[in-house]
């Protein structure tokens, strides 16, 4: 499963920022965490033989896929991207970084990112949006409201692969029920593959403010009530700041889906018309044959830093701005 | 994103604000939740549902409408352009595919509903996750059998008597499942058979189509379905255990450099396998390991995200249990699973059908390992469908919802473990 998550502090805020009445386990487990520590702040006592043992053998089957999956296949990528390979798959000549400065700058590469970027911009800020206008809509007391939340959160039922047919069918121009050119146009075929992203994130969306409203407690928003806030002003001045650690973990999460856009695409259009809509992880789907594995690994090292850097400039631009409750 | 902390200081604001807002405010008694008028707010939620169900609606109306046959006589293939063969009752299209799932949805719920001692005036018994698990599965099992039925009605196969058999006994079967509940036993048996009988007949009728079964058999879904269950639960039990060991690691037991071995496991969440995916498919390829499932289930059998949240829920179990058991003389695997485990299970229950919802909706990787179209996963074998079935829309749409079947039976189910463990952290859906 590749968790898109954002790291320790970051999954560390939510738990404590998404904490609902009916469901106080994260904030129970903060709590319990520190007096658990008061309590046992006594003096270091040595480490047993035993329990490190066992630790190492606790350990030892989980470091043993991080290593074999995660951190060789990352510095094998990083090696790989320093040769020129050729047709039959052999490693060909050591062309040093002068690989990764080639392909980085080429036309292809950019084209990709590009279009990873243009997936973010459509799907993100729309995402966001409807988020959280679902999650107000429904966060409310009203007879029968339980049904509204189950439908807002359905689309959690679908896969990328499921919502992509759906979609891909839903706009064929000969038998879509939509019936559409959008598909067949490269100026608006990714905006097309980006409204079944929108469509299928809306559930998640919804969730996860919904969760952060509910942590939100109503003497607040009784209390700014009685101050003269009108809906509007509670909503922008009030509630969002509120849950500001929620929206930054949803931003990064969604920024991280679309960055890795790939099945949309494989389903809905395979890159086409006229690679209008080859993401990155598209292009380094296709570049997974030996004959080209040295410019598929540099494109790899390029998503990665894309990645991090727009994940990390997530955090230290708009942490400072999130409100923590504590 | 407006930025300023301005959650605690309403007081400033309030002298500025102006004095018909005040008035107003104090008006609406409990305030905004009431501006929008009783009327207003169900009129918005209804809005904002039609827009999420709507491309729901459509894949379903594109799936029931029948004639699939009829690209070949030239014929459009829109529900609302059904040839009168297949207007099975009403007008046939699309009205009449909602209205026909929405009885057979209903009956069933009346069915529970009374069984269950509620009246239409109060249907708090119907919110029973099993009677509402039982209405849903009796429409499905209705949904494929009734096709069945159809199908050999139209080709006079003579199977038609087996198949209506095997609709009764299944819609019986799955209505017990929320009637288990009433006493005497009796009762459920017989008022479950009853309507199994009368809904049947109803929807043989209703459920005029072939479309899901000639979706399953033309996709080829059976054996991928299959291997799709086979590694969502291969990589569920191995996430959940090894995600149980290293966290009980991290948080009871003293070693040293823990620290950096947590980094090492909390760094693996910047490597995702889109980064590593040319490199892990070349290891796979080494091992020959490529269409098997080992190769699908390896580099899913640990995860950070379910250590870390299976640690978070470890610390919230009392060290005074710990102790306790530690004097009685147990030693830590049998602390572990005797009392750290079912202490946490809440976490745990919800990593796992996390887990297994990830697994099951997986992409990416199956398509780069599996090139052989015999071992496809459900989700790949989608892509081929669309590849095949391009003009045959309601055949690949079936298709689709087929897939997404599973997934909608553990939402319903498992739906709060399933939101509580996606808003405590995230999995790609």
């Amino acid at each position: 499963m590749t968790d898109a998550d954002s790291g320790d502090p970051m999954a560390g805020a939510l738990v404590s920022s998404v904490s609902t009445g009916d469901n106080a386990g994260a904030a129970g487990i903060l709590v319990a965490e520190r007096q658990r520590r008061r309590r046992r702040g006594g003096p270091r006592r040595r480490y047993s033989a035993r329990e490190v043992g066992l630790a190492l053998l606790l350990l030892t089957p989980s470091l043993v896929v991080f290593v074999a999956f995660f951190y060789r296949p990352f510095l094998n990528l990083l090696n790989w991207g320093t040769f020129e390979s050729r047709r039959n798959g052999a490693f060909f000549e050591d062309v040093g970084l002068q690989q990764y400065r080639e392909q980085l700058t080429s036309d292809d590469f950019r084209q990709g990112l590009w279009h990873s970027v243009q997936f973010v911009l459509y799907t993100v800020p729309a995402g966001m949006v409807l988020g959280v206008l679902l999650a107000v809509a429904a966060h409310r007391k009203l007879k029968g409201i339980k049904a509204f939340q189950a439908i807002f959160s359905s689309t959690l039922a679908s896969s990328v692969a499921v919502t992509s047919v759906i979609f891909f069918y839903l706009f064929n121009p000969v038998v879509g029920l939509v019936a559409t050119d959008w598909l067949n146009d490269t100026s608006t075929a990714m905006f097309a593959v980006s409204l079944s992203s929108i469509w299928q994130n809306m559930g998640l969306a919804f969730v996860i403010v919904l969760a952060g409203l509910q942590a939100v407690p109503d003497e607040v928003m009784e209390a700014a009530t009685l101050d003269g806030y009108g809906p509007l002003r509670r909503l922008l001045r009030i509630t969002l700041p509120l849950i500001s650690p929620v929206l930054l973990f949803l931003l990064v999460v969604l920024v991280i889906f679309g960055l890795q856009a790939f099945a949309q695409v494989d389903i809905i259009t395979k890159g086409g018309p006229v690679s209008s809509t080859e993401t990155l992880v598209f292009k380094i789907n296709r570049l997974s044959r030996p004959d080209n594995i040295g410019i598929g690994a540099v494109y790899s090292v390029g998503l990665f830093f894309v990645t991090l850097i727009v994940t990390v400039a997530q955090f230290v631009i708009l942490d400072r701005r999130v409100h923590y409750a504590r | 994103m407006p930025a300023d902390g301005v959650a605690t200081l309403p007081s400033d604001d309030v002298l500025g604000a102006p004095e018909h807002e005040l008035a107003a405010a104090t008006i609406g008694k409990s305030g905004g939740r009431r501006t929008l008028g009783l009327f207003g707010q169900y009129g918005l939620l209804a809005v904002l549902a039609t827009i999420v169900l709507a491309p729901v609606a459509l894949a379903l109306m594109q799936a029931l409408s029948p004639p699939f046959d009829y690209i070949n006589a030239g014929k459009p293939l829109h529900p609302v352009s059904v040839d009168w063969k297949d207007r099975t009752w009403l007008t046939g299209g699309a009205f009449s595919v909602v209205a026909r799932t929405a009885l057979v949805a209903l009956a069933l719920a009346w069915v529970q509903l009374r069984a269950a001692g509620g009246t239409m005036r109060h249907l708090a018994p119907l919110r029973a996750p099993r009677r509402i698990a039982a209405v849903v599965v009796g429409v499905v099992v209705l949904a494929v059998l009734v096709s069945a039925i159809w199908d050999s009605a139209f080709d006079r196969s003579g199977t038609t008597g087996w198949w209506w058999a095997a609709a009764f006994v299944g819609v019986a079967a799955t209505q017990l499942i929320g009637l288990g509940v009433a006493r005497p036993v009796w009762r459920p048996v017989l008022v479950s058979s009853l309507a199994s009988v009368a809904v049947v007949t109803f929807a043989t009728i209703a459920f005029g189509t072939i479309v899901w079964s000639r979706g399953w058999d033309q996709g080829d879904l059976g054996p991928a379905m299959g291997r799709s269950l086979t590694i969502t639960i291969l990589i569920t039990v191995a996430q959940v255990i090894t995600s149980i060991l290293a966290a009980y690691a991290f948080a009871f037991l003293r070693f040293p450099g823990k620290t950096l071995i947590f980094a090492v496991f909390m760094g693996t969440l910047l490597l995702p396998l889109e980064v590593t995916l040319l490199a892990n498919v070349q290891t796979i390829r080494e091992l020959g390991w490529i269409n098997s499932n080992a190769g699908l289930v390896a580099p899913f059998a640990a995860t950070a995200f379910g250590t870390f949240l299976i640690r978070q829920g470890f610390r919230g179990v009392p060290p005074e249990i710990q102790d306790a058991t530690r004097l009685d003389g147990y030693g830590h695997m049998a602390f572990l699973w005797r009392f750290a485990v079912p202490l946490t299970r809440p976490v745990i229950a919800s990593f796992t059908v996390i887990s297994a919802l990830g697994a099951w909706n997986q992409y990416l990787w199956p398509q780069a390992v599996i090139d052989d179209s015999r071992y496809q996963t459900a989700q790949i074998r989608l892509k081929s469908i669309v590849g095949t079935e391009v003009a045959n829309a309601n055949v690949g749409v079936a298709a689709a919802l087929l897939v997404a079947v599973p997934v909608v039976l553990l939402l319903i189910a498992f739906q709060r473990q399933i939101i509580r463990g996606l808003t405590a952290g995230a999995v790609k859906g």
